[in-house]
């Protein structure tokens, strides 16, 4: 394996190739800083040099037309959304990162990196040795309708965060929804009651996932039981994204009661002061009809 | 409901006779070959190959996907190259070239009754460089796309992705039979009303990996001249000369080409397998499955043997493998006294695997829509074994107007495809 020169079709690593020899060729089609930063921080174990060796990994992945979305952008601009990466581009993204910086992710944490802000603090909290921050976890369509009782055409939830006794959700207004059609006539507006209905089902979701022993013994036996201090106060309509958010006020088995709020575009559309759910244990389910 | 009428209305090709159909078309007119030097990348192995059927214009030898380069105005994403096996960019032209001449818009592609059948070897170069990388590095430091790109499906995985394909979909494996069983099950569905247009999409390598394993099998010549290195049914053959590239076809029900309006290829008239049930990679020396075969696809296109007037036969320029076809024409046509055309478009193309087929059923297809039958090029002394074998030499400037399109694989699969003149 001496000849590595005429062996342009082989992956020759050979043992004589530094460390750093290697480093740059894994991050020869990033910037010159980049790589700069990477042998550097090698060198220094510096966490400031973190960013740029981040950051410059990501950007070698890029479409040039999303570059600029990239340099000009800040902590929040999301991999996927705003930067067209799936889930193939992170894997090489992050793996470039590992090696690199000499750090290792695992594949449940790399599903919470959903931004460049997630990244770069996860890195550096990795690197200083600090316990990553308790953040807020993040559930995709897919993870809530599995956990879900409510199922389509009723699941009011596209989407939800779980920040400890705080949970946040979304769910667009396709417009497609059955009961629109006549609620009202020639006249789409999501019903105040359904909005409730999300809240309680965001408040489900957030019982189900912080509760371990909820999810085997539960099952599919909790249900909505009362709501307090209602108020309605915009019209919601196709095309609206209702932001859910629901807050753990206290639990007292068998009920949990949550604080419920909706905006949409950060403009009040309801709060619920409390939603209380019941959870039956599961050998006293009465039976369904 | 009877049988669908099934037709050959796109076209795409990048072989070592040409990126276009123009150019391939050209080539077969005036013989001309698509032969180049060939020393293998890696210098140290020790080989005796002096030529291959090259693909020019792209380049695809570097291990690492970012350095490969298209010919202009072909472009491929990043995110797309990625998961490709060396073979991908060339049948990804292919792809675009057969949507363009079919006529094809998105919602003709992307819709359930739309779907596509392909054959590639997968790439065994980029399973060693994986696998190399995996026992130095572990499975960790591996492009996660390592096994996509390179099994044997890639060609199905990519394109059903890439051209957000909804309807049926397969990879076919059996060797240089492999896109012949593509077309034909392409065929099939459509005939049977169960899909109404499908891509046929074929691929091979084309580097040491994929080549010199065949120089171990002692199936490729070893001689330097064209003329002397891929002359089928010539008296002193003596092995293949390896290509690569790309061809798709894109097969449309009757129906479908009336509403579209457009003026199809060909016809596919339907097509017939046989297995030999000999030996592992050496065809039966009367070629029994090849003549099932060929008997199989005349009857399902309700023809009669004395209808036939080209076949352009899989003889890829070995010894055994072209006796035995050899002698299945004779079985199925001489011995009732008809002399159809035969030649093998191999000697100019040399014999690219797993795209043999899909690549020789657009030959055929071109011949039957711009009126000329290839010649069987480079034979200086015809094998006394093929007399009473009509092997034309030159190109006639007469199509066909019934022509099969044979290949076999390893294993002893064969089939037989029947295309007719629009």
């Amino acid at each position: 394996m001496s000849e590595q020169t005429t062996k342009p079709n082989q992956h020759a690593r050979p043992a004589e190739q530094s460390a750093d020899d290697l480093l740059k060729e894994s991050l020869k089609r990033c910037s010159p800083e980049t790589i700069k930063a990477a042998l550097a921080f090698r060198q220094s174990g510096d966490v400031s040099l973190v960013p740029t060796v981040v950051l410059g990994i990501i950007e070698r992945f890029l479409e040039p037309e999303v570059v600029d979305t990239l340099k000009d952008g800040d902590d929040s601009v999301k991999f996927m959304e705003d930067l067209g990466m799936d889930s193939l581009t992170m894997f090489e993204a992050i793996m470039m990162v590992e090696e690199s910086l000499g750090v290792s992710i695992k594949n449940e944490e790399l599903w919470d990196l959903r931004t460049v802000g997630d990244l770069k603090a996860f890195i550096a909290a990795k690197l200083s040795g600090v316990e990553v921050d308790a953040k807020a976890k993040s559930y995709p369509i897919e993870q809530i309708a599995a956990v879900m009782p409510q199922q389509e055409p009723f699941l009011f939830l596209q989407a939800a965060e779980i920040d400890g006794p705080k949970a946040k959700g979304t769910y667009k207004i396709s417009g497609k929804e059955a009961f629109l059609a006549g609620h009202f006539k020639n006249n789409p507006v999501f019903p105040a009651s359904i909005m409730l209905e999300a809240l309680g089902q965001l408040g489900v979701f957030h019982f189900l996932s912080t509760d371990e022993a909820a999810l085997e013994s539960v099952g599919d036996s909790i249900f909505f039981t009362g709501a307090d201090g209602v108020r309605c106060s915009r019209v919601c309509k196709p095309g609206d994204t209702l932001e859910l958010s629901v807050e753990l006020k206290r639990r007292r088995d068998p009920m949990v009661v949550y604080s419920g709020k909706i905006t949409v575009g950060g403009e009040k559309a309801a709060t619920a002061e409390e939603i209380t759910l019941i959870v039956a244990p599961a050998e006293e389910t009465p039976a369904k009809a | 409901m009877g049988l669908q009428r099934v037709f050959v209305t796109g076209i795409g090709i990048v072989s070592s006779i040409g990126n276009d159909v123009q150019t391939v078309v050209d080539s077969l007119r005036s013989l001309k070959h698509g032969f180049e030097a060939f020393t293998p990348q890696n210098a140290s192995i020790p080989s005796q190959v002096k030529l291959a059927g090259t693909v020019k214009g792209f380049d695809v030898s570097s291990p690492d996907f970012e350095d490969w380069t298209l010919p202009a105005p072909y472009r491929i994403r990043r995110d797309v190259m990625r998961s490709l096996p060396p073979h991908g960019p060339y049948v990804h032209v292919s792809m675009a070239q057969a949507i363009e001449s079919a006529g094809l818009e998105e919602p003709d592609i992307s819709n359930l009754d739309t779907g596509i059948y392909t054959s590639s070897g997968g790439s065994t170069r980029l399973i060693h460089q994986n696998t190399t990388r995996l026992h130095q590095l572990g499975p960790m430091r591996c492009p996660p796309t390592g096994i996509v790109a390179s099994i044997a499906g890639t060609l199905s995985f990519n394109l059903v992705a890439q051209f957000k394909i909804r309807g049926n979909s397969c990879g076919f494996s059996s060797a240089c039979a492999s896109s012949g069983h593509a077309m034909g099950f392409a065929y099939d569905d459509i005939a049977l009303g169960r899909q109404k247009r499908m891509f046929v999409a074929a691929g091979e390598d084309l580097n040491d990996e994929s080549l010199l394993p065949f120089s171990g099998m002692r199936a490729l010549s070893l001689e330097s001249d064209p003329a002397l290195a891929s002359c089928p049914f010539d008296r002193r053959r003596n092995g293949f000369v390896s290509t690569g590239g790309g061809a798709v076809l894109v097969l449309e029900s009757e129906e479908e080409v009336l509403r579209r309006g457009v003026t199809p290829y060909a016809e596919v008239l339907g097509w017939g397998q046989a297995s030999d049930g000999h030996n592992v990679a050496m065809s039966h020396p009367e070629g029994v499955g090849l003549v099932e075969a060929m008997q199989r696809a005349l009857r399902s296109a309700s023809l009669d043997a004395s209808q036939v007037d080209y076949i352009n036969a899989h003889a890829t320029s070995t010894l055994v493998g072209d006796l035995s076809e050899g002698r299945a024409i004779k079985e199925v046509f001489g011995k009732q006294g008809h002399g159809p055309r035969v030649s093998s478009t191999k000697a100019l193309t040399g014999h690219g695997l797993s795209l043999a087929s899909a690549l020789e059923a657009s030959i055929v297809s071109l011949s039957l829509k711009e009126r000329f039958t290839p010649g069987s090029a480079h034979i200086r002394e015809l094998d006394p074994e093929f007399e009473g074998v009509n092997v034309i030499r030159e190109t006639l400037d007469e199509g066909p107007r019934i022509a099969l399109s044979n290949s076999s694989g390893f294993g002893g699969a064969n089939v037989s495809l029947v295309l007719k003149k629009v």
